[in-house]
């Protein structure tokens, strides 16, 4: 016992403490090694993990009295040395927000990214691939900015990051914080809850023998996190039938005519939308969610056919598209690139597309001197290879946790990122949704530790569910309406979704709002934000209220008038068929 | 229980209904107990001794003497059997979980307020974003209930003891602080941080502590007032157990129709969260009282060795609407808000004109150094 507390402590009074001690003594000699204690233990060491502990690790009060480990079952050293000669570029990529880059920087972590190697998205184009309706994104219109390092500031409404190159960025800042441990190579074998008389602490088994008893335990251990069903949360989603494609583009420098490469390109096809994220002005990344099937066959396909079939999907009308899907379904043998370049170009030719044009293809491999097409700006340069060992597919999900902190018996542990949610890559929000998440849960613990709060207590941890846990909701909702209401080829759902962005392209405050979604401001306007957020939701609720009504009406032109008469009367007696 | 003070003074009533819920809505049924004692009372406890006020229905205590009413043995057991909820953030003493940061907060800003007018600004700079606030401090918390106060006041450094006349309170308390190894001194790594507290839990009543003589930096009694029998007595020993300068947090619930519409008409009629009968609304405090009795009050028993202002008042002067000035002593209200679920420190503004001070609210005093003028 400290000094001070037996000076405090009035003679003769009944040692209760020491009773109750020597009961929890005995009670963990049935263990097999001693559990360490640590104030807070997070699993996984992905961006999420690793941002908390640099965030946590950042703030003076919190360090000095808050023990943090990671366990990581990895190899972070790999991380931490990992390195790519210039103009190769890892596959996973994410366009951080501006506010996600406020936020690495206000922890101290940005200025470890090796900026050279990320590239801010000044523009963003979003087609319908059927109605080809278009909504343009203009950061220096719209008056995102982010400030540089001398001083000024550039327009930018995200800043494309290798995910590596972030995480690298956060060991290295870890590096500098000693009281942050980081356990990798490490798994964790199993988490008991501690026997103990008024609700034990999870004892976190770990596959060196250790063992870590955690006032918090936090998830950021990724989709199938073993905290989550420790603390027993369950977890409402689906699998998306679609598959994302990624891979490093690499293609020919834009004309000096034609500005810097730092448009973002999304077409929304009914298999889903293909993305291109601009990282260097001769590399850009790819993000193509499809169907299953065709992202089998794409992923395994010679590369250069899928190098045609991407600069086809940007470019011929959505009838050709499904005839080329069709046709690399069909073929038995694998498709050679030639092959399928005719077959493009016979498509086009059909099309009446002419081969200077910038909806053409058959440029990829000439050198762009001279003047560009005509809207060449409105399409991607065209992909010339594709680099080797970049292409990957992985499952699209849509999953939120019920809650983000346990209770009960799984009480002392708190979910963020991809442990409390996943989400459908279209809008890029998956990882600034984790390092919001992580700002948040930072912020609040660092509040409890300053009021002498019990950082695993259910009321330190509220204000970050209350803070996170609606706002992400609203995006993961947004997102996956924008993904159903774009995967119809319905006429009145393209009709309807085709007014429905043009209006949206008329009125500059709702585009903003759309644009929040996105997360480009920073968080200190987090009031207008969450406002606006409100309006963009709305805005999306609507458009797929445009699209329920465009099925109706679809259904009733249809001449389905019994099916209809039958609904009505479901409806009108209650009896709903679900 | 022990011998020696286990017979007389266990069972105070300012101690046992502790068990206040949010906005002190108790959870003990207590119909019978319903007194009117106000500002007149308050007065005329701690002037017992001198003056000749009897006419006021008033408990006859003096500082050092124990208040004279005792509780019901069968309610001490059905509290007993409601400790077990102390921990149960959903539970019972969910809006005092939830009311705990706040309290913490404005021990937090009070502490750094009188450090930057005391020690300069770069002092409370350093307290602000250290750690260990309260490092070194000697702190009591005067029903300290499962230890909700305790706890936190522990981890920023204060060498605390939470006091509580129930065995029960302080067995559940005990119990809870031995799961954090950060509370129970008993691993190195607490030591070693070299920013924790200590934290004692001991079954007796202020009263009992005035006789040895240990004294406080700072007295905390949380939500207690507003249920004993005898406040001029239970206000003059926490006064007593302080250091010069030293000082008192106290929160309580005032005397208004809100205050009766929400703790009584509210939680006992409508939504029946309380049983009817819980809330006396006539024991409720104003700040208004509260100041009156700061600004009577003298310390009557000073310390050995210390000769402390004995004649001098705590509050000195007050300003507009009876405040007095921020050096001296300061009211705060609390407000729940039910949409948020949360409790907020209303605004100093707000809690000036008194519309935030209508129901729960903080208190702040202090007691003046022997060598002030």
């Amino acid at each position: 016992m400290l000094s001070c507390s037996s000076r405090a402590a009035p003679k003769g009074f009944r040692p209760y403490n020491k009773l109750l001690v020597a009961r929890a003594d005995r009670a963990r000699l049935h263990t097999d090694s001693r559990p360490e204690d640590y104030d807070v233990v997070i699993v996984g060491g992905g961006p999420a993990g690793l941002a908390l502990a640099s965030a946590l690790g950042s703030k003076p009060h919190v360090r000095q009295t808050t023990k943090v480990a990671l366990i990581e079952a990895g190899d972070l050293a790999k991380i931490r040395e990992w390195h790519l000669p210039a103009g190769s570029f890892s596959n996973r990529v994410s366009s951080l927000t501006n506010a996600s880059q406020y936020f690495l920087e206000s922890i101290g972590a940005w200025r470890y990214v090796d900026e050279t190697r990320t590239a801010p998205m000044e523009e963003m184009q979003v087609w319908d691939g059927i109605s080809d309706a278009r909504i343009t994104y203009v950061a220096s219109e719209l008056g995102f900015r982010h400030p540089t390092q001398d001083g000024s500031s550039v327009p930018q409404m995200a800043r494309m990051t290798e995910n590596l190159n972030l995480q690298r960025a956060l060991l290295r800042h870890l590096s500098s914080v000693s009281e942050v441990q980081l356990l990798d190579k490490t798994k964790v074998s199993s988490i008991i809850r501690e026997d103990r008389e008024g609700g034990g602490w999870p004892l976190v088994h770990l596959s060196d023998g250790r063992v870590l008893r955690a006032r918090l335990l936090i998830g950021a251990d990724g989709f199938n996190s073993p905290v989550r069903s420790y603390a027993g949360i369950s977890s409402y989603g689906w699998a998306y039938p679609t598959q994302a494609i990624v891979a490093t583009l690499s293609h020919q420098p834009r004309s000096p005519l034609q500005g810097p490469n730092t448009t973002a390109y999304q077409r929304f096809l009914p298999t889903g939308p293909i993305a291109f994220l601009p990282l260097s002005p001769t590399e850009s990344s790819l993000v193509w969610s499809t169907r299953p099937h065709l992202a089998q066959i794409l992923t395994k396909s010679n590369p250069d056919v899928l190098t045609s079939m991407i600069n086809a999907a940007f470019r011929l009308p959505e009838v050709s598209i499904r005839h080329l899907h069709k046709l690399i379904s069909d073929t038995t043998a694998h498709i050679t690139p030639n092959q399928i370049q005719e077959e493009i170009a016979w498509r086009e030719r059909s099309h009446a597309i002419p081969p200077n044009s910038a909806l053409s293809s058959s440029l990829a491999n000439v050198d762009n001197t001279g003047l560009p097409p005509e809207d060449a700006e409105m399409y991607p340069p065209l992909v010339k290879s594709i680099q080797p060992g970049t292409v990957a597919s992985f499952p699209l999900r849509f999953n939120h946790a019920d809650t983000y902190i346990g209770e009960g018996a799984g009480s002392r542990t708190v979910l963020v990122g991809d442990a409390a949610h996943t989400i459908h890559p279209l809008a890029g929000q998956g990882l600034n949704m984790g390092l919001m998440d992580v700002e948040s849960l930072a912020e609040c613990i660092g509040n409890a530790v300053l009021t002498g709060g019990d950082i695993g207590s259910y009321t330190a941890l509220m204000p970050y569910a209350q803070d996170r846990y609606f706002e992400n909701h609203k995006i993961l909702s947004a997102v996956d309406k924008l993904h159903k209401l774009y995967s119809s080829t319905l006429e009145p759902v393209v009709w309807a979704r085709s007014v429905g962005l043009e209006v949206v392209n008329e009125l500059d405050s709702v585009k903003a709002a759309i644009m929040m979604s996105a997360g480009a401001e920073p968080r200190v306007t987090i009031g207008s934000a969450a406002r606006i957020w409100g309006a963009a939701a709305k805005g999306v609720e609507s458009l797929a209220g445009a699209m329920g009504l465009a099925v109706t009406i679809g259904q009733g032109a249809a001449g389905a008038v019994h099916n209809g008469l039958q609904e009505l009367m479901r409806a009108t007696t209650g009896q709903r068929r679900v | 229980m022990t011998a020696g003070y286990g017979t007389p003074y266990s069972i105070t009533a300012f101690q046992t209904y502790l068990f206040s819920l949010n906005s002190g809505w108790i959870v003990a049924r207590r119909i019978s107990k319903r007194r009117h004692f106000g500002y007149k009372e308050i007065q005329g406890g701690v002037h017992s001794r001198s003056s000749h006020d009897t006419s006021a229905r008033r408990v006859d205590a003096s500082p050092g003497a124990s208040p004279s009413s005792t509780v019901n043995p069968s309610e001490i057991a059905f509290f007993s059997r409601l400790s077990q909820q102390w921990w149960d953030e959903h539970g019972e003493f969910a809006f005092l979980h939830k009311m705990n940061p706040i309290r913490m907060q404005f021990i937090r800003e009070k502490i750094l307020e009188i450090t930057r007018e005391e020690q300069g600004e770069d002092v409370a700079a350093r307290m602000e974003n250290g750690p260990g606030l309260l490092k070194g401090l000697d702190v009591l918390d005067v029903g300290c209930g499962g230890g909700l106060l305790s706890e936190s006041l522990a981890r920023l450094g204060a060498c605390t003891l939470g006091i509580d006349a129930s065995e029960a309170n302080i067995g559940i308390a005990s119990l809870h602080a031995a799961a954090d190894p950060r509370l129970s001194s008993r691993t190195p790594s607490a030591a070693s941080a070299g920013v924790q507290g200590s934290l004692t839990y001991a079954y007796t009543s202020a009263e009992e502590l005035l006789r040895g003589s240990q004294r406080y930096d700072i007295v905390c009694s949380m939500e207690v007032l507003e249920h004993v029998d005898n406040p001029a007595g239970f206000l003059s020993a926490c006064a007593e157990l302080l250091k010069p300068g030293g000082h008192l947090f106290l929160s309580t619930i005032a005397r208004t129709p809100l205050s009766y519409l929400l703790t009584i008409v509210a939680a006992e009629h409508i939504l029946r969260k309380v049983s009817v009968g819980t809330h006396s609304h006539a024991k409720f405090i104003n700040p208004s009282e509260l100041v009156g009795f700061f600004q009577k009050y003298r310390s009557l028993s000073p310390p050995p060795n210390e000769k402390s202002g004995s004649d001098k008042s705590w509050i000195t002067r007050t300003y507009e609407h009876g405040l007095p000035s921020r050096k001296e002593a300061e009211v705060r209200g609390m407000v729940y808000l039910p949409w948020k679920g949360a409790w907020v420190l209303a605004p100093r503004v707000a809690s000036a004109y008194g519309a935030a001070t209508a129901c729960n609210y903080l208190f702040w005093v202090r007691k003046p150094t022997s060598d002030a003028l």
